[in-house]
């Protein structure tokens, strides 16, 4: 604001200032009386206005869930804030304030106009996730750099753009409306005035290679960043079938990585042949329980879809017989208050009652029958469901346990292998035949057999413990998940489902019941009359 | 004739058997031998049982009996009818001569024919040779004339077929059990519109084959109501019912995890004596059933036709492999209809033919044609005539074998001279686009059927665009009508069928799509078609803006149903109440006096943007008791359904007043107990919104009892104007185009006389004159300028003459006439004194214009006359020389 505020006295916007916007903006009229009665919640409110308040701070506005339509323009706030719990907002409107730097509106996702007139903003930046955004205003700032109009190019959506008056557009008014031309096709009003055909070939015309090589740039970008998506979606599939880098050589790697021993000891001369074919058969093992993990795990999610299709089948079935008993009752009732309201007779009247009431009883023994019978139905199914998963969850452990056996004797074979290696490697340091390129380390360790065996007994026990580490977590995450489904489909589908059907059933009966007692009561009144 | 033997002859198996035989013989085949050997016949047996009188009574009896009988020998067939005769001058030379090439195949059947005699004496005889509209025998192969006329419904058999039976009226044989003794080209045919079978199924052919399809005319027998071409007791295959598709009924796949249906806990015993109840009653129905369909099928069954299996008659055949046709099949040229080879309908075959080759059938026909086999190449089974000219003779090489026993030693003379048969003697067909579409001869045809008729009417015949109704009966008799079906075709109100059910009193109109009010189907009672009444109106909801699809209205309710719609609104339905009759001057409220709406109910279809606790499911008006009461869709996890109700407030249709609220206006109930209650503000907006729904909704409802008005009044209008469109391609009936075209022609015409007035010789008369036009010399030169200058001067100058004599006398005849006035002046009558004075100013401006002509005429002489000189100088012919 350009006004001096150490001349005015800044406002808080507190309880008091909320509460007037409040009910000023709200309805009108009868509404209105209605609403200063009852009172107005603040996270009902849709939309607010605090505008020429001399706001210095936004703050207090948390309990304004539902709010889709925030104005503080012309006040005199110098950082965006206390915004974060306004999820819903979807007009913000910020202009003739003192704002310096665009901030705190990550949370804002469905914001689709924006706001910042004539603030002091010198870039365009930290509004990535605002993706909705169609109308965004920036006229009369501090920008002053071309590049920040490339940024924009992110917001496929923005369809309005001002940008008038900052010091990026002052020397060159038309080229820089052109540069915003080839450069944000997308945009369609730009400072208020319609962009035509024309004027977006022109400018396309005039930076035509700048434009391209940004497209280009762009294109690059959003291909790298799709095929990380895809590494990370094909990565947390394979955590999922629980065999995730088993098809890479993690596993041999992990085995060396806190092996310095081992290391040393791959460079005995010949070892390091041995060491490739060692490499070569793990990873075909490893190889091969990543194809039956992935295998596996098609096996369990067919096998979990398909109970949850049968089990909202089931429901569906439950759901439309009860509706149907719901609706025949219904048509019933109707008849039957017609039929009490017309009556004189107190005697058939409550007959009548009489009727309708069985007939709500009948309805809740019906609805109740169908719960039950339900329940016993889900019940059984779930059994089998679980039992069948546990069998399958077992089938996979036997065999990936299988597979690690097989990884740990050709460990082994490898070990006595490096023990023979050793050994030789030993006796020619004996003999002092070693070639003299031996490293240090290697040296230290080919003093005498003791520490050499010491040395291959200890890589082993660490490439072991790496094989039973990934068996052990393999182990540990399916039954984790499997007893986490489990429980939750007990909780869900049994416990929950069946304690919120039978309290609407009841609710329903009550209510049932209540309306013919009130209609009852009409009915004596007018028989007294 | 037959009748007449059988009369004599009563209680006689035997002759009874003779009886066919003896008539079936006719004078004009020569198969004289046949009668003879019968009579002979006859005498035998006379004689054998002669020979056993001595010994029994019994016998005696018989011999009298016998000897009561005269057999009456066959007297030649006197044509009852007289023969049409044919004008020989209208037909070309090829109808009243024979090639050479034709004579030779002429003998060439002949000679088959006598073979053919001599090897099966107890067949009947072939129809070879008939004689055509002047006499001149023809053999009938060449009778067939292949071609395609330019109209693309005939380039299939359907329509070839259907055409064939429309177009022509048929004739029946004479006497139905002979072959006729001349055959119609089918140029003749076609032009002519009727014909027997043989010619019907001659012209069949000839589209058949020149379209492409192996087409054969068959010669046979077949059952009296083919030949009379009775359908009456066929269905009509209008009528015929389209194969009922089988419901699919979806076969509840049993997942794994599907769950078990609950126990049941009813009596296995029970149900089982339940269903051996149900199906005992089950069979008793279907045995009655049975019965009944026996004795009505017994009832339809045509009376014995003593005729049976003598009837002849020509049909169509159709071999597989041409035309990608996967079956061969018979087509029966009366109805166009199509039958399989084992029709019960055709007894027998004796013969077939086409444009190439002629083939005896030696199968035995016994029991119908339905074992008969059709490879025409194979000749134990088809006799053919003409060696060598049909593919199918390729097939079986020992064909040659059979060759030489029939044709001896002839063969191989044979083989070479009929290589091929002669082209058609017959005249190209031809077919106007009008006689086309005109269809039926006069353009109109009745057929009937069992318990229907159907008739029909070329397009554009009928001022209403009719094409083809359809009455269907309740009895044989068609005097009972139950439905009648009218089909349409060019209207402009897009009308395309009516059917009107006299038994529920209802009539179905239904509509091409593109009324501007994109009705679809209109139902309504015929009597009462007025507005409010019972009717249903089905639309083309994909073209209406508001998606209505069905409208049912009854006199106090109305119901629509839309799909697609942007609100969700699927069902309206609408009660009202009986109109408050007004006391007073009614006339001129009359239009404003709507029925008044007693309840409004609206259905919405689920709103995927809304929740389901906020999005309304039912919406009812309650217009008497000031109520609306609303049902809200059932959120997922639950099974039954929010409703709320409010009553409106005292003041609700005041305008512009402010409306009250108190909390007691309105009753929820919510499905879920735990959920917020809505807040008296939004209680309050929720039903200021519903008030302006209800008036929407109102006036809605106010809308559609217009539409339906303007509707009924559009029909009205329509139906007594009922105007044809015309395809602007459409030359002849485009009465615009037409005129336009007429114009136009006219227009060349003018252009062309005038071209040639232009071109008139001016020197002609005179070059006549003289005795070498082409030599023209310089004296004649002269001459010629002379003559001709001369000429032109006279004319003037009679020209000049005849214009003053014309003018003397019209100015001498007013001066008498101004005399006679001066004279009578006193004593005329006004009337007369008025006639005097318009003769007056009308002889003045004739003589006026006269004088001007003869002015005229003096100046321009000269210069036509220097005119005429300048052109002689410059003609091309005296140039030279002047």
């Amino acid at each position: 604001m350009s006004r001096l505020y150490d001349t005015v006295e800044p406002s808080v916007v507190d309880e008091e200032m909320l509460q007037k916007a409040v009910e000023e903006q709200g309805p009108k009229d009868e509404a209105g009386k209605i609403a200063k009665r009852e009172g107005i919640n603040f996270s009902d409110v849709l939309s607010l206005r605090l505008d020429f308040k001399n706001i210095l701070k936004i703050d207090n506005l948390w309990e304004f869930t539902a709010l889709t339509k925030l104005q503080l323009d012309n006040n005199i706030i110098e950082k965006i804030e206390g915004l974060d719990s306004l999820v819903n907002l979807v007009w913000l409107d910020l202009s003739f304030n003192n704002i310096e730097v665009i901030e705190g509106l990550s949370n804002l996702k469905k914001l689709n106009d924006l706001t910042l007139y004539n603030n002091r903003i010198s870039k365009i930046e930290n509004i990535e996730a605002l993706k909705q955004l169609h109308v965004f205003s920036i006229g009369n700032n501090e920008i002053k750099e071309y590049k920040d109009i490339l940024y924009l190019r992110q917001f496929p959506m923005l369809k309005t753009l001002n940008i008038a008056n900052n010091p990026v557009s002052r020397e060159d008014k038309d080229g820089f409306k052109q540069y915003v031309a080839a450069f944000l096709p997308n945009v369609e009003f730009l400072d208020y005035r319609l962009l035509d055909q024309q004027t977006k070939a022109a400018a396309y015309e005039k930076f035509q290679t700048q434009v391209e090589e940004q497209i280009d740039k762009d294109n690059k970008a959003r291909a790298a960043a799709e095929e990380h998506e895809r590494k990370m979606a094909e990565t947390q599939l394979h955590k999922e079938a629980y065999v995730e880098y088993l098809n890479t050589a993690r596993l041999f790697e992990d085995m060396y990585a806190d092996d310095p021993e081992g290391n040393k000891l791959n460079q005995i001369p010949g070892v390091d042949e041995m060491l490739l074919v060692f490499k070569e058969k793990l990873m075909t093992v490893c190889q091969q329980l990543f194809e039956f993990g992935l295998q596996e795990y098609d096996k369990r999610k067919a096998e979990v879809d398909m109970f949850w299709e049968c089990v909202n089948e089931a429901k569906q079935e439950n759901k439309e017989m009860g509706m149907e008993a719901i609706n025949k009752f219904m048509k019933d009732k109707k008849r039957l208050f017609i039929e009490m309201v017309q009556m004189t007779d107190t005697k058939m009247v409550d007959n009548k009652l009489q009727e309708y009431n069985d007939q709500v009883s009948a309805l809740w023994d019906k609805l109740m029958g169908l719960e039950l019978q339900l329940v016993d139905q889900l019940e059984e199914i779930i059994k089998d469901f679980e039992r069948n998963m546990q069998d399958l969850v077992s089938v996979f452990l036997e065999s990936v346990q299988a597979y690690l056996t097989q990884a740990r004797d050709l460990e082994n074979i490898h070990n006595e292998r490096m023990i023979e290696s050793a050994t030789s490697a030993l006796e020619k340091a004996a003999k002092n035949e070693l070639d003299e390129d031996v490293p240090e380390e290697l040296k230290m360790l080919l003093v005498d057999k003791d520490t050499v065996m010491n040395a291959v007994t200890s890589s082993h026990d660490v490439h072991l413990l790496k094989i039973d580490n990934k068996e052990d977590d393999i182990v540990t995450r399916i039954n984790n998940w499997l007893k986490n489904m489990i429980e939750t489909i007990h909780v869900e589908q049994e416990i929950q489902r069946n304690r919120m059907r039978v309290t609407e059933i009841t609710h329903l009966i009550d209510h049932l019941r209540d309306e013919a007692d009130l209609l009852d009561l009409v009915q004596e009144d007018d028989g007294v009359v | 004739m037959e009748n007449e033997v059988q009369a004599e002859v009563p209680g006689e198996g035997e002759s009874n058997k003779t009886v066919p035989d003896v008539v079936s013989s006719s004078p004009i085949d020569g198969v004289k031998e046949d009668t003879f050997e019968k009579d002979d016949e006859d005498e035998n047996e006379v004689k054998s049982h002669g020979e056993g009188e001595d010994f029994t009574e019994d016998a005696e009896a018989l011999k009298q009996e016998l000897e009561t009988i005269v057999v009456v020998p066959p007297e030649p067939e006197v044509p009852k009818q007289p023969v049409e005769v044919f004008d020989p001058a209208e037909f070309p030379s090829s109808y009243k001569d024979n090639l050479p090439k034709e004579l030779m195949v002429l003998q060439y059947a002949d000679n088959f024919r006598r073979q053919y005699v001599h090897l099966y004496r107890d067949r009947k005889p072939l129809l070879l040779n008939p004689v055509n509209e002047c006499g001149i025998e023809k053999f009938v192969c060449t009778t067939i004339r292949p071609s395609q006329l330019p109209f693309k419904e005939l380039y299939n058999w359907e329509g070839a077929a259907e055409f064939v039976a429309d177009y022509l009226n048929f004739e029946t044989l004479e006497p139905a059990f002979e072959l006729p003794t001349r055959l119609l080209s089918p140029a003749t045919v076609l032009k002519r519109q009727k014909g027997n079978c043989f010619e019907f199924s001659t012209l069949l052919c000839s589209l058949l084959i020149g379209a492409g399809y192996d087409a054969y005319v068959v010669n046979g027998y077949a059952t009296r109501e083919t030949c009379l071409a009775d359908e009456s007791r066929e269905i009509c295959p209008l009528l015929r019912k389209k194969e009922e598709q089988k419901e699919e009924k979806k076969q509840k796949v049993t997942k794994k995890y599907t769950v078990k249906p609950p126990k049941d806990l009813k009596s296995k015993f029970e149900q089982k004596m339940d269903a051996r109840r149900l199906a005992e009653q089950k069979a008793e129905e279907d045995k009655r059933r049975a019965e009944e369909e026996q004795k009505l099928a017994e009832l339809e069954k045509p009376p014995p036709d003593p005729l049976h299996g003598l009837r002849i008659h020509a049909w169509v055949l159709v071999l597989s492999g041409k035309r990608e046709v996967p079956e061969s099949f018979f087509i029966e040229p009366f109805t166009g209809l199509s039958h399989s080879t084992g029709s019960e309908s055709y007894l027998g075959i004796e013969s077939v033919w086409n444009h190439n080759n002629y083939w005896v059938c030696m199968q035995d026909c016994s029991d119908g044609v339905a074992k008969l086999s059709y490879d025409l190449g194979d000749c134990t089974m088809w006799e053919f005539m003409f060696p060598g000219v049909d593919k199918n003779q390729l097939l079986i090489p020992e064909a040659e074998d059979d060759l030489d026993n029939l044709d001896d030693d002839e063969d191989k003379e044979e083989e070479e001279v009929h290589l091929d048969l002669p082209p058609s003697w017959v005249d190209p067909l031809k077919l106007s686009q009008k006689d086309f579409e005109m269809r039926c001869p006069q353009g109109k045809k009745t057929k009937l059927y069992k318990r229907a008729k159907l008739e029909k009417f070329a397009h554009y015949l009928l001022d209403d665009g009719l094409i083809s109704r359809l009455s269907v009966f309740d009895d044989q008799e068609l005097t009972d009508l139950q439905v009648v079906k009218e089909y349409y075709e060019h209207r402009s109100d897009k009308l395309n069928m009516r059917v009107h059910n006299h038994r529920t009193g209802w009539i179905t109109e239904h509509f091409h799509p593109g009324r501007s009010k994109n009705v679809k189907e209109h139902c309504y009672r015929a009597s009462a078609p007025a507005p409010e009444n019972d009717r249903t109106m089905h639309f083309y909801d994909e073209a209406r803006v508001d998606g209505l699809l069905k409208r049912i209205e009854t006199p106090l309710s109305m119901t629509e149903h839309y799909k697609n719609r942007d609100d969700f609104l699927f069902y309206k339905h609408v009660d009202f109440g009986k109109r408050t009759k007004k006391f007073g001057p009614q006339d001129e409220v009359v239009t404003s006096n709507p029925r008044p709406i007693v309840k409004m109910i609206q259905r919405f279809e689920r709103n995927p943007k809304k929740p389901a606790n906020a999005d309304i499911s039912e919406l009812i008006f309650l217009m008497n008791e000031d109520k609306i009461q609303l049902t809200y869709h059932t959120v997922n996890a639950h099974i039954a359904s929010s409703t709320r109700e409010f009553i409106k407030p005292q003041n609700w249709d005041e305008k512009g007043a402010m409306l009250a609220w108190s909390p007691d206006m309105h009753a929820t109930f919510q499905v879920d107990p735990n959920a917020d209650l809505s807040k008296q503000v939004e209680l309050y907006e929720n039903l200021l919104q519903l008030l302006k729904m209800e008036e929407s909704c109102r006036e809605g409802v106010r809308e559609s009892e217009e539409e339906v008005k303007e509707i009924i009044n559009d029909r009205q209008k329509e139906e007594q104007a009922s105007e044809l469109d015309i395809s602007v391609y459409d030359t002849e009936r485009n009465e615009k185009a037409k005129k336009h075209r007429r114009e136009l022609e006219r227009q060349q015409m003018e252009e062309k006389m005038r071209k040639q007035e232009m071109e008139i010789d001016y020197l002609a008369p005179f070059l006549a004159q003289m005795e070498d036009p082409e030599k023209i010399g310089r004296a004649d030169a002269c001459k010629l300028k002379e003559d001709c200058l001369a000429d032109l001067k006279q004319r003037l100058i009679d020209k000049a003459n005849l214009i003053q004599f014309r003018f003397e006398k019209e100015t001498q005849e007013l001066q008498k006439k101004q005399a006679w006035y001066q004279q009578n002046q006193v004593s005329m009558s006004k009337d007369d004194e008025e006639e005097y004075l318009n003769y007056c100013s009308e002889a003045m401006f004739r003589i006026h214009i006269l004088e001007l002509r003869l002015n005229r005429h003096k100046e321009m002489a000269p210069h036509k006359y220097m005119a005429l000189e300048q052109k002689l100088r410059t003609d091309p012919r005296l140039a030279e020389y002047l």
